[in-house]
């Protein structure tokens, strides 16, 4: 019970951080632009949906483990991450590119 | 945030009649030309693999094994599939974007690049590169 507690919290706090990066910094939304902004190694921050074709999902994973990027795996599906980013279609992955006013590059990171 | 597509990269091609070919960065363009006005790179790959070689085979066989057969091609980032795999064979001496004008230009710096593999290959270093990519 405890466990999933901790998540709800951190999951809240994920979706506010992601909230403030969409008013204040800079992101691209899609597969295609996630690729681009890794090769350009512009991304700081890349994060996956959890219903993301496990072909796909690798492939970003590498692409991030050559450019030294933190992965972040959403914890809800493409659906709750467009709504999470305030959008009205649906997203399965999503680069950050300037943070803006959220520090959420600094405190996600860490896990996976 | 560490750029990765940089020259002596091991790279999959992944689109084009090489697909599914090994080949290695020699130049890259991350902005584009003005031809070309995307990020793309030259690249040298692998257009026939050698064969296995094994110790019953005669110094002829070996050798005949052993050829390897090039290719010299200007593709676009997105057709490329990078591998945390590097070569660092030196062949910007021999390949350059004004190779691929003329025939008789491709086919030299084509020979050039197959002496250098085939010597890199012979010394057994770098054997994923010249292993065959099974899919």
């Amino acid at each position: 019970m405890v466990a999933a507690k901790k998540t709800k919290k951190t999951h809240e706090s994920i979706n506010n951080r992601l909230a403030l990066v969409m008013k204040s910094g800079k992101y691209t939304l899609g597969y295609k632009t996630v690729l681009k902004s890794l090769r350009s190694s512009k991304g700081k921050l890349i994060i996956i949906a959890n219903n993301c074709p496990p072909l796909r999902k690798s492939e970003i994973e590498y692409y991030a483990m050559l450019c030294k990027v933190g992965v972040h795996h959403y914890n809800g599906n493409n659906v709750d991450l467009g709504t999470a980013c305030g959008k009205y279609f649906r997203v399965c992955c999503l680069s950050i590119i300037e943070p803006g006013d959220s520090d959420i590059i600094k405190s996600m990171p860490g896990d996976h | 945030m560490v750029k990765f597509l940089k020259p002596n990269k091991a790279v999959i091609v992944l689109q084009g009649r090489y697909a599914g070919r090994k080949a290695v960065i020699v130049k890259s363009f991350d902005e584009g030309t003005r031809d070309r006005p995307y990020g793309h790179c030259l690249v040298a790959g692998i257009k026939k693999y050698p064969s296995k070689v094994i110790r019953k085979d005669s110094a002829k066989k070996t050798a005949k094994k052993s050829r390897v057969k090039c290719f010299v091609k200007l593709v676009n980032y997105q057709h490329l599939m990078p591998t945390r795999y590097t070569l660092d064979v030196d062949l910007k001496d021999a390949i350059s974007v004004d190779a691929l004008q003329t025939k008789d230009k491709r086919v030299a710096a084509c020979k050039a690049t197959k002496a250098r593999l085939e010597e890199r290959f012979k010394t057994g270093k770098n054997r994923w590169f010249f292993t065959k990519l099974r899919f």
